[in-house]
């Protein structure tokens, strides 16, 4: 009952914080050098391990796929099936994983220290809102970053798939083909809904992570726990997301 | 690292990748990064089937656009088709939805049309006014509108021929069902193997002596008895047979080598040699024959008439009549020279010997 209740607290203070983060929304042209700062946390320095990761998850996708669709002659139709899964499901939840994991923490252990260290309760005192100054800027760059990064994700994901298939001799599909495949297959309407689902994850994951950092108390030992809950609440937070996004995007 | 340095480099980061979402959305929507040129045409079917935006319009294989959107008229669907400038179809050239491979993806094909048909859009109207920037941001400037449509036909796809397999699988069905029961019967009459089964058993004694009767025949035969045993089994008359054979393809060559030469005849008077060559291909000979059957005629005209000695001859009456008195009185003088003639014969002889 308790661990009940300790959720659905946890679900109201994430939704009032929320609110609060998007009233203050229209002081962020002053704030645009944090904004700038978060943009490059969460974005630029993402990108490095996005990409090995999401061109490994392409190379692997191909090479498990050309392995399994050899027996019924389908291997013409790797890229279609590769553009797919990467755009589609694979993108947007590996970029939410490794926002939870790189981006989530950081802002949970920032935070947490933030609260333990009473420098939160300062901001209050001295009338500023932790939710303008800590909050707001954090969730519109990821807003702003994720795009960026769900679409490079795709985009590699979908070389490496090109790089396997054409280097890999018992799967021998040209790289021309891949992609014609891939193209007579695929709309945009699929990778705009990776990127909306990604959207979706990366905000949520920023805006638990910010939530959690921010409600931390006790002692320094509370600061890892905040990380360690931070991050799996995020990590559930994503795929019961992604269930129910994908259904509503269908 | 100053502020201006991380802003400059999120901004890249920014621009980026939005530049790559437009080449996703370039790529995946209309195949290419740069808008082609080109002429927009209607082709209206009951159904577009999987035909879908961007996919492609080939002329006998050869790609010469893409559809470039899909839409509903009235009863029917449509697809606007973009075509590459200065590539002409001909006003009889029919456009359908083919279908690459079973689990393959569907174009537009247009053939060739007819050599010599006016085309359907004329070769100067086969170039959209689009400039460079149009092109790189076509939101600057609307799809080219259709200016011509172009006749279309139904192909066959995978669900109409599988829907005919199904109804011949029905009709083979339903053959089959009847024909068990002609030859299984229906319980109340007896079927074609019962009806056969029972014509065996009724006759099983004349089919019997039928049977023997066909042994001894053909045992007879195989002995060479009997005129058909005899012509298979004696040489003699194979050799004659081969005889008469060669014979016969004798007469053919020699045949064969009259009608050469009656067709050499007939080339040579076709040519107008020889006699009758002449006759009938010398105008000049047939200039002849026409005067003197004129000629002819104008005789005859006058023998009629009873003009001339010959006319006066067949027309004349009275000269028959003198000729007859004439006879008569020749008659009457040679009947007196008979008398005389003995006497007159005796004194020759006497004047001859004397």
């Amino acid at each position: 009952m308790n661990q009940l209740i300790k959720i659905l607290e946890g679900i109201g203070s994430t939704l009032q914080l929320l609110v609060r983060s998007a009233s203050y929304l229209p002081s962020l042209p002053r704030q645009f050098g944090r904004f700038v700062e978060q943009c490059y946390l969460i974005g630029y320095t993402t990108l490095p391990i996005v990409a090995i990761l999401s061109f490994f998850i392409g190379s692997v996708l191909a090479l498990q796929a050309g392995y399994s669709m050899q027996n019924f002659g389908a291997k013409q139709l790797i890229g279609a099936l590769v553009g797919l899964s990467m755009a589609r499901e694979l993108g947007p939840v590996m970029v939410a994983i490794l926002l939870a994991g790189r981006v989530g923490s950081a802002i949970a252990a920032e935070l947490a220290s933030m609260k333990v260290y009473q420098e939160i309760d300062a901001l209050v005192t001295m009338n500023i809102p932790p939710a303008r100054m800590l909050v707001m800027p954090r969730l519109v760059a990821v807003l702003v970053m994720v795009p960026v990064l769900a679409i490079i994700a795709n985009l590699v994901g979908w070389f490496g798939g090109a790089i396997i298939c054409s280097s890999t001799s018992f799967i021998g599909i040209e790289p021309t083909t891949y992609f014609a495949t891939m193209r007579q297959n695929m709309e945009f309407k699929d990778v705009l809904n990776g990127l909306i689902k990604a959207e979706i994850f990366g905000f949520f994951v920023v805006l638990v992570c910010c939530n959690i950092g921010l409600n931390t108390r006790g002692g320094p030992r509370e600061i890892g726990a905040a990380v360690t809950r931070a991050v799996v609440v995020s990590l559930i937070l994503i795929l019961v997301l992604d269930y129910f996004v994908t259904k509503a995007l269908m | 690292m100053n502020n201006l340095q991380q802003t400059a480099r999120v901004g890249l980061f920014f621009l980026l990748g939005l530049a790559l979402i437009w080449v996703t959305f370039e790529t995946l929507n209309g195949g290419k990064i740069l808008k082609d040129e080109g002429y927009a045409i209607t082709a209206g079917f009951e159904s577009l089937k999987e035909l879908k935006q961007g996919d492609e319009v080939r002329m006998a294989g050869v790609r010469i656009g893409e559809v470039q959107s899909t839409r509903l008229a009235g009863r029917r669907a449509e697809a606007i088709l973009r075509i590459d400038p200065m590539v002409t179809i001909k006003s009889d050239a029919t456009a359908s939805i083919v279908t690459a491979g079973l689990i393959g993806t569907n174009y537009i094909g247009i053939d060739l049309g007819t050599a010599g048909v006016p085309d359907l859009v004329p070769r100067e109207k086969t170039r959209s006014p689009r400039g460079f920037f149009s092109r790189i941001l076509p939101f600057l400037q609307p799809e080219p509108e259709p200016i011509a449509e172009i006749q279309t036909k139904t192909a066959a796809d995978l669900n109409s021929i599988m829907a005919q397999i199904g109804a011949l699988g029905e009709k083979l069905e339903s053959s089959l069902g009847s024909l068990g029961t002609a030859f299984a019967g229906d319980g109340k009459n007896p079927g074609l193997i019962q009806k056969i089964d029972g014509l065996v058993t009724d006759n099983r004694e004349k089919l019997t002596a039928t049977m023997t009767n066909i042994r001894e025949i053909t045992d007879k035969v195989n002995k060479g008895e009997g005129t058909l045993g005899r012509l298979i089994s004696d040489p003699k008359l194979h050799d004659e047979l081969v005889a008469t054979l060669n014979e016969i393809k004798a007469g053919a060559t020699e045949a064969k080598g009259f009608i050469a030469n009656a067709q050499s005849i007939i080339d040579h008077v076709k040519q107008g040699k020889g006699a009758i060559g002449t006759l009938v291909f010398d105008e000049k000979i047939g200039d002849d024959i026409r005067s003197s059957v004129a000629t002819l005629r104008t005789i005859s005209d006058k023998i009629s008439r009873g003009e001339g000695t010959l006319g006066k001859l067949l027309n004349d009456d009275s000269l028959f009549r003198d000729t007859q008195a004439i006879m008569k009185k020749a008659d009457r003088a040679l009947d007196g020279f008979d008398d005389t003639g003995p006497i007159t014969a005796v004194g020759v002889v006497y004047r001859g010997l004397f």
